[in-house]
């Protein structure tokens, strides 16, 4: 499938912004499962300095310096960009996630870092001895990796209820565990923790997900989100992405920006500025297949 | 009784015989196992022999008065009323002799060497996690991490900073108990240890011949000097403020080495650039030695909640990889699970066997050491893995298993499994002993050591010396000190010592001709603004107090003034926003009440001790800006000092005497700032700061003594009141030779502005040193602070000194006062404004967020 996706943010602010710098991962990268035909980033007012590079996970990344007073702030990433399905796999021929050690650091060969550093727990993902009981029950002793992870992303989708009201950006996973409840990041946050209570390599994922009008209404614009979930490896899948929010293996309808360790190493924007007084975002994004 | 007493001084044995009473056990670093002092401890215990028992105590006294003087360890946000932290320095030191050093030193060397080539792998190729030579979930499970560094620290000139906490075990084997890559590790409060000690016991330290640490400076700053890539760098020291527990080493280094003392937030960066918010505007700043922790160097790309460094740091960094030292990221090593692997990295690295071995020391995170320590569960110390540098001998104690109940140690097993990459354990080694010289005689007490290495031009190099501290034994496994009994590390050289060497003077070749081209940092001129103003508070309540005392003393009848003494107690203890139940009740309070409200009342902003407290506070924010005479002249305004405490509770007729010795020491100081302070920014400010509170107080004094106007005799008590607080009734009686007349009087102490002490000399002084700030102009306006001072001045020339004694010479009079004691304080927020207010626009987060609906 070839999506066309537009993400606009729009800030302003109730006094000028004096200076501000924002460090941006709004470039989709290419991945298994996706190409990027086209992207365009366009920034107002433009920055007096910008840096573009890449981050060492190989996401693509901006520091932007913005050193004109402004009282708006607009960004516009623009992509095309084609998915494809994963292919067909049998969850329970996936390896025993409690025997990853061999195929990630076998004796006598090299050891795959870029998959073993995410089996580590990082800041916002760090299990507390209740999370990796709730975790553990869906991995019991030699069961197939992604199979286990599968049941942990539709356990998540189940009891875990949508609130954007009961957490902010900072809020710690174990609030979220003990009231159930939270948005794509805090779900994609708390698996991430599971899983990595049991070292098992899974990484964050953000993104877009086209979503579908109900039936017979057209689609309103701007009314796609950003989105954010879960890529666990195996050695006989890669990595394989689930979706706690919706409860499913992504298949074409997910669009990869970034992928880390967790939000903080991903997040779209995220800004410093001085002054600026009381700001309103307003944020749309449009996954518009073409 | 006399066993072996050679020594030929009487006291000798006695020193001895005590230490050899009190029973060694375990390795003792002075007396070898034939019971004798080693050799290298044999030239101290004779000088201290030669000492009388009352010199030697008077000597260990003093230590201590000096370390308060010098104010190390004082902590500025630390309850005054708890005294668990004191800071103490033991006269007898730890001695190295000059062939263990050489050892030591090799050792140390190596091992700095060892953590650089580590450093530029893990921050650049990876191949060591990847060819297994360390296991990679112990990097990624560090927090100290930074993978946003990865790339810059090779391209630094790497690890700049090393020191290492050693204790000798009971089998007298030397072992790192830690490592400290992060930062300067306190290095300030080794320098000042050496500085006190030779300060009082200089004759000691000479008759050993130990190493100076001069020279070790001297090479960190030509080094960094050379680094920056500038003869003329601005450096600043980067500290995360005075709230932190080594703000005392970070300022005392700054000050020694001649560099910026700045926080996060008098920083910006531009693209590749670092600049420094000063009163002049932002200047560029060429290197950066770092004392806060690196991930909370930068919020935009580091710890999102770390503000102790300038947002974009990283982003300078990637561009300009040198700007920082040590480079960010540099704490990763520090990480006590590295110990067991070291050995096979130095001999894949430096081709070379470890010197030096880290104390016996389990990862939690490898199955095989997990399962050691839950096996021998009982005689290990759970630690964190990475704990960061605290203060010197704040090291966290671990937990000890054998203290817990069976509960806890589950817990601790399940947390141990989770988070097992996270954490090491240890098992006790012991600790050497050393003397410690305590109540007139020298015991043997168990000390740990920190030392210290940087590179420079000549590679790395350590510091002879360091900074010794007593442990508890029983508990302790790192240095972990929690009464904060110091010692001094000497290091005996067979080198001839340059006595002369000290960066205070430094050599002529490092010395560069600069004049006033120190730049003021906007933070540092408001304190310094305060600091002015707070002195001449001091010196105002104090003289008040002093002269409403002596009257009480002297019984002097109606001439005394008393009244009008009472008029400005009165002023001092209330403001606008007073309650008139309050007022009515100071009015009703005995003189006697009324002056200890002036002294110690909770109510009031401006008593005695509040003032001194502030005093004290922000010249320890300033202190780099002044010289240590300066500072130590205010020491008896520490909260708890001596001098304090007795001033709390002294009855009237002690305060007399203690009034007077405050007021010397504020004579003192301000004497001391006027002769040294170079006459740049900093002045102008410190100096504006004095002027606009004299010209306040003096406002706030004639207007409740002269308005309305007193009757009959007490007009002459209140005049010669007035005279005395201006200190110029000597200046009146030489002009007059006549008895105080108000017009005389008002000319002299208003308009005269010949005379230091008049409203118009003080109005004129600040409006003379506010000309030579920048930026006095707004677009063809005058800039607030400019425009407020003008007028002030102008009413005061303006007013007709005839006109005030005339008929509506009270109303006029009651005008102009109320118009300084309206717009001073306005005065003082405009100048806030223009010039300081740069600190309080800090940065702030902006965040979205994804909030996809399922």
């Amino acid at each position: 499938m070839i999506l066309d996706v537009s993400h606009k943010t729009f800030y302003a602010y109730s006094a000028p912004v004096v200076q501000s710098q924002h460090l941006v991962h709004l470039t989709p990268r290419d991945t298994a499962r996706q190409t990027v035909k086209h992207h365009s980033l366009i920034v107002e007012p433009a920055p007096a300095s910008r840096y573009d590079g890449f981050d060492t996970f190989g996401n693509a990344m901006a520091v932007l310096d913005i050193e004109l007073p402004h009282r708006e702030l607009v960004l516009h990433a623009r992509s095309t960009i084609e998915t494809i399905p994963p292919p067909e796999i049998d969850v329970t021929k996936t390896t025993a996630w409690d025997a990853l050690d061999e195929p990630l650091m076998p004796a006598g060969r090299g050891v795959d870092i870029d998959v073993v550093q995410f089996r580590c727990i990082s800041r916002s993902t760090t299990p507390s001895l209740g999370i990796a009981d709730y975790g553990a029950v869906s991995f019991p002793k030699g069961r197939p990796v992604i199979e286990g992870a599968m049941d942990l992303t539709l356990r998540i989708f189940r009891e875990f209820k949508f609130d954007a009201t009961a957490t902010d950006v900072s809020t710690p996973v174990q609030e979220v565990f003990e009231h159930r409840r939270g948005v794509c990041q805090d779900f994609a946050h708390f698996q991430l923790a599971c899983l990595r209570a049991l070292r098992i390599p899974a990484r964050y994922v953000s993104g877009y997900i086209m979503t579908k009008p109900p039936p017979g209404q057209p689609r309103l614009q701007g009314a796609d989100a950003s989105h954010a979930w879960v890529s666990v490896w195996s050695p006989e899948t890669g990595w394989f992405d689930v979706d706690p929010t919706n409860g499913i293996a992504v298949a074409d309808e997910h669009v990869t920006v970034a992928t880390g360790r967790d939000y903080d190493d991903v997040s779209p924007i995220s800004g410093l500025l001085l002054g600026g007084g009381d700001h309103i975002v307003d944020v749309g994004v449009d996954v518009v297949p073409v | 009784m006399t066993i072996a007493a050679t020594s030929s001084s009487a006291s000798g044995p006695d020193l001895l015989e005590a230490y050899r009473a009190a029973g060694a056990s375990g390795y003792d670093e002075l007396l070898g196992s034939d019971g004798q002092p080693r050799r290298h401890w044999a030239a101290f215990i004779r000088e201290l022999a030669l000492l009388s028992a009352a010199e030697r105590d008077a000597r260990s006294t003093h230590l201590d008065r000096r370390v308060r003087e010098t104010g190390i360890a004082y902590d500025i946000f630390a309850d005054p009323t708890q005294s668990g932290q004191q800071w103490t320095l033991d006269l007898a030191p730890i001695i190295f002799s000059a062939a263990e050093w050489r050892w030591v030193e090799a050792a140390l060397i190596q091992r700095a060497q060892l953590y650089d080539a580590i450093l530029n792998d893990l921050y650049g190729e990876q191949q060591l996690l990847k060819d297994g030579h360390i296991p990679p979930e112990l990097i990624f499970s560090d927090s100290a991490y930074l993978n946003s560094c990865r790339g810059i620290l090779p391209q630094s000139g790497g690890l700049r900073f090393y020191a290492a906490d050693l204790a000798r075990g009971v089998d007298g084997q030397w072992r790192i108990i830690d490592n400290h890559t992060e930062t300067i590790a306190g290095s300030g409060f080794a320098l000042a240890n050496r500085v006190v000690h030779t300060h009082v016991a200089g004759d000691l330290f000479n008759a050993v011949n130990a190493a100076r640490l001069a020279p070790y400076f001297q090479g960190i700053q030509s080094a960094l000097t050379a680094h920056s890539g500038r003869h003329n760098a601005r450096i600043a020291l980067l500290t995360p403020g005075a709230h932190h527990a080594d703000y005392f080493s970070h300022s005392y280094i700054a000050r020694y080495l001649g560099y910026l003392l700045v926080e996060g937030g008098d920083l910006r960066t531009r693209g590749a650039q670092v600049f420094l918010k000063t009163l002049e505007g932002l200047k560029n700043v060429d290197l950066i030695v770092r004392c806060v922790d690196g991930s909370a160097c930068d919020p935009l790309e580091l710890d999102p909640a770390g503000f102790e460094g300038p947002s974009g740091l990283v982003r300078s960094c990637r561009e300009s990889p040198g700007l920082v030292v040590n480079a960010i990221g540099s704490a990763l090593v520090q990480n006590r699970g590295l110990g067991p692997y070291l050995p096979n990295l130095a001999r894949h690295l430096l081709g070379a066997d470890l010197a030096l071995w880290d104390a016996p020391r389990w990862w939690l995170g490898d199955p095989a050491a997990r399962q050691h320590a839950l096996d021998n569960f009982d005689h290990v110390v759970i630690r964190k893995a990475q704990e960061g540098t605290g203060r010197v001998g704040r090291t966290a104690l671990g937990r000890d298993t054998r203290t817990m109940t069976a509960s806890q140690r589950d817990v601790l097993k399940r947390e141990i499994h989770l988070h097992g990459s996270r954490l090491v354990a240890e098992e006790k080694i012991g600790f050497s002993k050393a003397p410690v010289f305590q109540n007139g005689v020298l015991t043997p007490q168990p000390f740990a050591v920190r030392l210290y290495v940087a590179k420079t031009e000549e590679g790395y190099v350590a510091m002879p010396g360091g900074v010794a501290m007593t442990v508890d034994p029983d508990r302790a496994v790192a240095l972990t000190a929690p009464d904060s009994h110091t010692r001094d590390v000497w290091v005996l050289t067979d080198k001839e010592q340059d006595k002369n060497v000290s960066l205070w003077r430094p050599a002529i070749e490092t010395a560069r001709i600069q004049r006033s081209q120190r730049v003021t940092q906007s933070r540092v001129a408001d304190d310094l603004f305060w600091l002015g103003r707070y002195t001449e508070r001091a010196d105002w309540t104090m003289r008040l107090l002093r002269s409403t005392l002596k009257r009480t003393a002297e019984d002097s009848g109606p001439h005394s003034g008393l009244t009008a003494a009472r008029k400005c107690l009165e002023v001092l203890l209330t403001d606008e926003d007073t309650p008139s139940e309050e007022k009515q009740r100071l009015a009703a309070l005995p003189l006697d009440a009324l002056c200890a409200q002036v002294i110690g009342g909770r109510t009031a902003l401006r008593t005695i001790e509040r003032t001194m407290q502030s005093l004290y506070r922000v010249a320890h924010l300033a202190r780099d800006r002044m010289s240590l005479e300066a500072f130590q002249t205010l020491s008896r305004f520490r909260p708890g000092d001596p001098w304090s405490n007795a001033l709390a509770a002294a009855r009237p007729g002690g305060v007399l005497d203690l009034l007077d010795d405050g007021l010397a020491s504020i004579a003192a100081f301000s004497g001391l700032m006027h002769e040294n302070m170079t006459r740049n920014f900093g002045w102008s400010i410190l100096d504006m700061g004095r002027r606009l509170e004299r010209a306040y107080n003096l406002s706030e004094a004639m207007l409740a003594m002269f308005v309305p106007m007193p009757e009959g005799e007490e007009e002459q008590g209140s005049l010669r009141l007035l005279l005395e607080l201006a200190d110029s009734f000597i200046t009146y009686r030489s002009r007059y030779w006549l008895d105080p007349i108000f017009a005389l009087v008002f000319d002299l102490l208003l308009l005269d502005e010949s005379n230091p002490r008049s409203l118009s000399y003080q109005l004129a002084a600040f409006s003379r040193q506010l000309d030579t700030l920048p930026d006095g102009k707004q677009g063809v306006s005058l800039t607030e602070d400019r425009r407020l001072t003008l007028a002030l001045l102008t009413s005061v020339r303006l007013t007709d000194v005839e006109k005030l004694s005339g008929p509506e010479g009270e109303a006029m009079l009651e005008n102009l006062l109320q118009e300084q004691i309206q717009s001073l304080p306005e005065l003082s927020d405009a100048l806030a404004r223009h010039y300081f207010n740069l600190t309080d626009d800090s940065f702030h987060r902006l965040h979205t967020r994804r909030e996809a609906a399922p």
